[in-house]
């Protein structure tokens, strides 16, 4: 699926504290027809969430110190009010444990970094297919 | 090393910006402003431009105290020049009132440094997170008044703008939220309850304001129910600070004293 085949501008979420990645994963998924907001903050995500309705979530494990997993935090916040949200947790601190409690949370899609744009965006072009 | 947290950008200078909407009078066919309320905005260019996402945010860290002492701040700042007889509704969490002991000495302090007389003052109360102190809180709403600010309770009618706040704010306002006005002129349901909450105000001798009125159809159903303190796109918009001088030193702001038409649009 490209740009010219979304029919309707889906928003994504991207969330990560930093901004770099923030703001990469903005003009990519903005460059291929998607509407997208960013968010560098847990409460920052949140408050967004609470208004603005969105397609996808892209979130990083970890938004404040290596000893948060913040990340983990949005994925509940998601599925619990808006279980229609497909979410993506992308962590560089990728362990079984962390996984398994992403997935018993409801993560559509585990990934580990680095990973490269396009790969993310056929994930996420997968669930506007409707995929699994 | 970690960026600057979005906390320090909306507190810094510049972060917050304000700008105000009229309440008007409109009990008599004429149009005149009862009061300007203060509404702030976040840090131009940022998610917390707009104010529920700003103050979503703030309530979720549990910052609602410092934020609200920084809206006051930069909110009568930017009206010191303002007509001494134009009334001023600012916001503040009842969050606030209950655990920051030292608010009312800041709000009249910021009061006095910008040569705003405290009984110009409505101090519109907002809450989400029951329970607070209640003995604090009470407090606080004494010193208030006994400076000579009135209090409004917002969105009434909704989340924790219920029986209870009433009952312990006993406030001169009602503030009547857009998700009961809106649509009102087409729906008995709505209007029903608004007309219950303006029995229940006039039995507490209180003052009844309808926001978000944005149609003429939702201007006359509020009329109707005998609403005469009405706010909404339908009358005016929200103006920044300078827009408000210009419209008052132009003769074309009514002031209540005043009592002329009102063209601000």
């Amino acid at each position: 699926m490209s740009a010219a085949t979304l029919s309707i501008k889906e928003r994504i979420l991207v969330i990560d504290d930093e901004e770099p990645i923030r703001e990469a994963m903005r003009d990519y998924f903005t460059s291929i027809g998607y509407i997208v907001d960013c968010a560098q903050e847990l409460e920052e995500a949140q408050a967004l969430l609470t208004h603005v309705s969105y397609s996808v979530v892209i979130a990083d494990l970890r938004l404040t110190s290596v000893n948060k997993v913040e990340g983990l935090e949005v994925i509940g916040f998601v599925k619990e009010r808006f279980p229609a949200t497909r979410i993506i947790l992308l962590t560089a601190y990728g362990s079984p444990e962390v996984e398994r409690e992403a997935k018993r949370r409801g993560v559509d899609a585990f990934l580990l970094k680095p990973k490269p744009l396009p790969v993310v965006a056929q994930i996420v072009f997968g669930f506007s297919r409707g995929e699994a | 090393m970690r960026e600057h947290s979005l906390l320090d950008t909306i507190l810094e200078p510049g972060g917050l910006s304000v700008v105000f909407q009229p309440i008007f009078e409109v009990a008599d066919g004429a149009r005149k402003i009862h009061a300007l309320e203060c509404l702030t905005r976040g840090p131009r260019g940022s998610n917390m431009e707009s104010a529920g996402i700003l103050f979503e945010y703030v309530r979720r860290k549990r910052e609602e105290t410092l934020v609200d002492r920084s809206c006051i701040a930069v909110a009568l700042s930017c009206a010191r020049e303002f007509p001494a007889d134009l009334n001023l509704c600012v916001n503040v969490h009842a969050s606030t009132l209950s655990r920051d002991r030292e608010f009312v000495g800041f709000l009249l302090e910021k009061a006095e440094m910008n040569g705003i007389n405290p009984n110009r003052l409505i101090m519109e109360i907002v809450e989400h997170a029951p329970p607070w102190d209640i003995p604090t809180f009470n407090q606080a709403l004494n010193e208030l008044r006994e400076a000579g600010v009135r209090i409004a309770l917002d969105d009434i009618g909704l989340g924790n703008s219920n029986y209870r706040m009433l009952l312990d704010c006993l406030p001169e306002y009602f503030k009547i939220d857009r998700y009961l006005v809106s649509g009102s002129h087409t729906d008995y349901y709505r209007r029903a309850v608004l007309q219950s909450i303006v029995e229940l105000a006039t039995k507490f001798g209180s003052h009844v304001v309808a926001e978000g009125v944005e149609t003429q159809a939702d201007f006359d159903s509020v009329r109707t129910l005998g609403i005469d303190l009405v706010q909404g796109y339908f009358l005016c918009r929200e103006m920044n600070s300078e827009r408000i001088m210009e419209s008052a030193t132009s003769g074309k702001m009514v002031l209540p004293s005043v009592g002329m038409s009102v063209h601000l649009n």
